[in-house]
């Protein structure tokens, strides 16, 4: 067996034990941020290092393909840029701070064998360690007023989740007879008019829908978000959706395209997510609750690109789901620098943030832009994608409601962007003084969400060769 | 299409001008105001000198797209960095260069986080060039949003009365134009097969259908129609226009409307002519409407932005019956109007905007005598309103005299009752130039000083183009009929 294949998942082992070791000693918040800044910058070289290698592991249940990889950069990268936030990890306290690194390196990990997963059984395994991890994270708020409330939601929300998930696994190895993927793209798509194998998969799809916060499983999203402590909430929203988009994107590419009613079902969870994802931002007062409902509405946008099932379809939402791992956390870092004491902050709070730090304020407009879709920024580049890939499929109707979608959306962005620049508070509150490091993240997140929007191609090249893997 | 590529990028380095003047505006620290505004003046005036170059160097002989330029972007879904002009662009462009000078010497007397403001400026202003010169459908969208998405911050910042309202209206209308652009630019690539976003392949090598065209059209015309202000859709327009700064209408009113109608010029009649055909008759019944209402609605006004706002409305109406026409006389007058509207709107906000400045009032009850007190600014407003009634020798005659005579023609109907609803606007614009600069001098403006010399060098620009134009108009109908004859051609 090829061990270096496995380098990421060792390296973030190799971490969450160092980092077991290191709960256990006496809290030193410095010595663990550091700890973990430089184990989660391994993880992303050994990310990037291993981008191009393919092969099967543990008798076929775990594949290793450009498919996967490139999505275990993507959760390093998150990973690490998530970490490079808990430098003022004030949302929890001290003596907890090793456990937050370690349950975040072993979500991180689990996710990552989520996008290797090639057997149903590993897929459930994996979508409950991390599910499990979070499920923690979110308790783990030094004012757990909240913290209880939310994680209590996130819990039992996604036990039902996880419940319905596991009964559509059953009727899909009831019609079909097989775990293994490769076993179910031969025998599913011929099963694709049997109302069990379709039953079956969008009850399986559910645990998925679940992570992504699609419409109906999205309640727990504003909880949680609103609950966890703020770099928590920044690794729900930005780096658990990529994992949820990976193993979106292999189940469904099962049915290969071959089934109206699995479209159907699809595109009414579409729909019906960015609606109300849109309209229920509008009356949001606090930004992770917004954040919250607009990440509803941005897994309807992916559902868009997936369930057009081709290739097109399939590169697109992956590009979009960089873009949203991208977007997201540049407005939860804004966010975390702005409550740097970690309190949940109001979008009235921003009053003034132009004048505190012409940065945040820059990159948090770079990032509202994105996410309404404005060009040129990555989030417009993705949009474009999943747009042509529908209308391809005929989808006119579909790209023209997503449109409506983005106007709406646009209002709620341009009144958060109206408090960052135009309203003044009541009394001046202090600059805010960024590091260095702190500056050059926020410089790199506005460089890529610009940069990619403009040129687009070297992200779109590696998407569309990653997405070949799939049937 | 045949089109020449260019010896030398003209219009990148056009494009470039503006993104340079940007990035040294944001490096100059913000307490040197002084230094911002110069630095934004001389890019500014380098615009202007290029796109005057430009529009001399066209050889009209030759017709087609010159300068052009063609990089492969994002080969994958066959976007390409592709820019050329016509005879339809350059006239915008040369109105784009005039009338961003003129702003940003316009609000040379702006104090309010100046850097901010003249960044916003800057960036606008790059996407309403990238558009008028952009031959990829890609980048016209692009473009398209890139210089609608600072007006909010614009607007909403240094405006007046009602400022956030209006740039929250403004903006939300607009996009909700760019959500039917964009579907309809992906529709007609996808549809064309050729999975390209180059225009001119789309529109020689692909025959729409005509259902398809219909269909594409109408989004183009409904979602590039709000930004032209077509009636219905207009609502934005005089809100918006009220609520900005001065620099910011004169651009907006004098630029930002002719992207709209340019649009669906470049975009809808290039590729979908049949769709062009069936939806006519709506276009001019909405014109129409546009044009009377306008006119009606600025009547009962009694604030003097208003009163611009809506005849912008009436005036791009004009625009909307010559597009109508399908004819080349018509064609050539709508973009001669886009041109001296543009023009013209621009000189008007502006010596509103050094009125507004100085009595703080655009009520047109409260102003009375300015002839008297301010001479040479009331004389410039007098010009303007000349000018949007549409005197012989000032430029806005020859395009509504081109536009109505093939209107007349094609519309009888709709022809005479714009017509009509011009001569009784013509009356109410006199009567607002009346009781603002003649009568008695108001005792509480008398203190008030005159336009300086440097303030009046941009609008002594803005007077001396429209005077150009009136007296030689052939200098640009002959260079729009290049344009227009090939598209008519079409058909």
């Amino acid at each position: 067996m090829n061990w270096t294949l496995l380098t990421p998942e060792l390296t973030l082992l190799l971490a969450a034990a160092l980092f077991l070791v290191t709960a256990c000693l006496k809290p030193d918040p410095r010595r663990d941020f550091q700890l973990a800044l430089t184990m989660a910058a391994f993880t992303v070289a050994a990310g990037v290092a291993c981008t191009t290698m393919s092969g099967d592991l543990f008798n076929h249940v775990y594949r290793v393909d450009l498919f996967s990889q490139v999505f275990k950069t993507l959760l390093a990268i998150g990973f690490f840029l998530v970490i490079a936030l808990c430098d003022d990890f004030r949302g929890v306290a001290p003596n907890h701070h090793g456990e937050g690194y370690f349950l975040l390196a072993v979500c991180t990990l689990s996710m990552m064998m989520l996008a290797s997963a090639v057997h149903l059984l590993a897929i459930v395994l994996a979508l409950e360690l991390s599910s499990y991890s979070l499920y923690i994270l979110v308790f783990l708020r030094r004012d757990n007023r909240w913290g209880m409330v939310a994680g209590l939601r996130y819990f039992l929300v996604g036990a039902s989740a996880s419940a319905i998930m596991l009964f559509g696994l059953a009727l899909i190895y009831g019609v079909t007879g097989a775990l293994h993927i490769d076993m179910l793209i031969q025998r599913l798509p011929a099963m694709m008019g049997h109302p069990m194998a379709v039953t079956g998969l969008l009850l399986t799809l559910a645990g998925f829908f679940f992570k992504l916060a699609v419409f109906p499983f999205h309640f727990w999203a504003p909880e949680a978000y609103q609950g966890a402590p703020n770099q928590v909430a920044a690794f729900i929203a930005a780096v658990s959706k990529v994992a949820a988009v990976a193993i979106l994107l292999r189940m469904i590419s099962m049915a290969q395209g071959n089934s109206d009613l699995l479209a159907r079902g699809l595109i009414a969870m579409a729909v019906v997510s960015m609606t109300v994802g849109n309209l229920a931002a509008i009356a949001q007062r606090d930004f992770k609750r917004l954040m919250a409902f607009s990440s509803v509405a941005h897994a309807g946008y992916l559902l868009l690109g997936m369930l057009c099932m081709t290739p097109a379809g399939y590169a697109a939402a992956m590009f979009y789901g960089t873009a949203v791992l991208i977007m997201k956390y540049t407005c939860f870092m804004v966010m975390t620098r702005v409550a740097d004491d970690g309190r949940n902050l109001q979008i009235d709070e921003l009053a003034g943030l132009h004048r505190r730090s012409p940065l945040l304020a820059l990159a948090l407009m770079m990032a509202l832009f994105s996410l309404a879709g404005i060009p040129p920024t990555i989030g417009f580049a993705g949009k474009l994608m999943i747009f042509v890939a529908a209308m391809q499929k005929g989808y006119l109707v579909l790209v023209l409601i997503a449109m409506a979608n983005v106007v709406i959306s646009l209002y709620y962005y341009l009144l958060v962007l109206k408090a960052a620049y135009l309203d003044e508070p009541t009394q001046p509150p202090p600059v805010i003084n960024l590091t260095i490091p702190a500056r050059l993240v926020a410089v790199a997140m506005i460089a890529l969400i610009v940069g990619f929007g403009f040129y687009p191609t070297a992200l779109l090249d590696l998407v569309q060769a990653a997405v070949l893997r799939l049937p | 299409m045949a089109y020449q590529l260019a010896d030398f990028p003209f219009l990148t380095t056009l494009l470039l001008c503006c993104v340079a003047g940007l990035l040294a505006i944001l490096c100059i620290p913000a307490r040197h105001v002084r230094a911002i505004k110069i630095v934004s003046a001389v890019f500014s005036g380098l615009t202007l000198v290029i796109s005057i170059y430009l529009f001399m160097a066209y050889d009209q002989q030759a017709g087609g797209f010159q300068f052009v330029e063609q990089v492969a972007w994002i080969p994958a879904l066959g976007i390409a960095y592709f820019n050329g002009v016509d005879g339809l662009a350059l006239p915008m462009l040369l109105l784009t260069g005039i009338v961003f000078f003129t702003a940003v010497l316009t609000c040379w007397e702006l104090e309010l986080r100046v850097k901010e403001f003249f960044a916003l400026i800057f960036l606008l202003v790059t996407g309403v060039f990238g558009l008028f010169m952009s031959l990829d459908l890609f980048f016209i969208f692009v473009w398209f949003d890139v210089s609608l998405f600072p007006m909010y911050l614009l607007i909403a910042i240094w405006g007046s009365t009602r400022k956030e309202y209006g740039a929250m209206k403004l903006t939300l209308y607009l996009l909700a134009g760019s959500a039917l652009i964009l579907p309809a630019i992906v529709y007609l690539v996808v549809h064309s097969g050729a999975m390209t976003f180059d225009l001119l392949a789309l529109m020689e090598g692909t025959r729409f259908t005509p259902a398809q065209q219909r269909v594409a059209f109408f989004m183009l015309y409904i979602g590039f129609g709000i930004l032209a202000g077509v009636f219905p859709f207009h609502t934005w327009s005089p809100v918006g226009h009220v609520a900005a700064p001065t620099a910011v209408s004169m651009i907006h009113a004098g630029v930002l409307m002719k992207i709209g109608a340019f649009g669906i010029l470049r975009v809808g009649m290039f590729l979908c002519p049949e769709g062009w055909q069936y939806w006519a008759p709506l276009m001019a019944v909405l014109a129409t409407c546009g044009i009377v209402y306008g006119v009606f609605v600025g009547l009962s006004q009694t604030d003097l932005k208003y009163v611009i706002g809506y005849s912008s409305v009436s005036h791009m109406g004009i625009v909307g019956l010559g597009l109508s026409t399908m004819t080349i006389d018509g064609l050539n007058g709508a973009v001669f109007q886009m041109f001296a509207h543009g023009i013209m709107t621009a000189l008007f906000f502006s010596s509103v905007g050094y009125i507004y400045d100085r009595t703080h009032t655009k009520a047109i009850t409260e102003l009375g005598g300015l002839s008297r007190i301010m001479p040479r600014a009331a004389s410039f407003f007098i010009i303007a309103a000349l000018t949007g009634i549409g005197v012989p020798c000032l430029a806005s005659f020859w395009g509504e005299l081109a536009v109505f005579m093939s209107c007349v023609r094609v519309y009888p109907v709709a022809g005479v009752a714009a017509i009509f609803a011009l001569a009784v606007g013509a009356l109410f614009m006199l009567r607002v130039v009346q009781k603002t600069c003649y009568g008695p001098p108001l005792e509480k403006f008398s203190g008030l000083k005159d336009i300086t010399a440097a303030l009046a060098v941009p609008r002594v620009i803005l007077v001396s183009v429209i005077v150009l134009f009136g007296l030689f108009p052939g200098l640009l109908f002959d260079m729009i009929h290049t344009a227009t004859l090939h598209l008519i051609g079409l058909r």
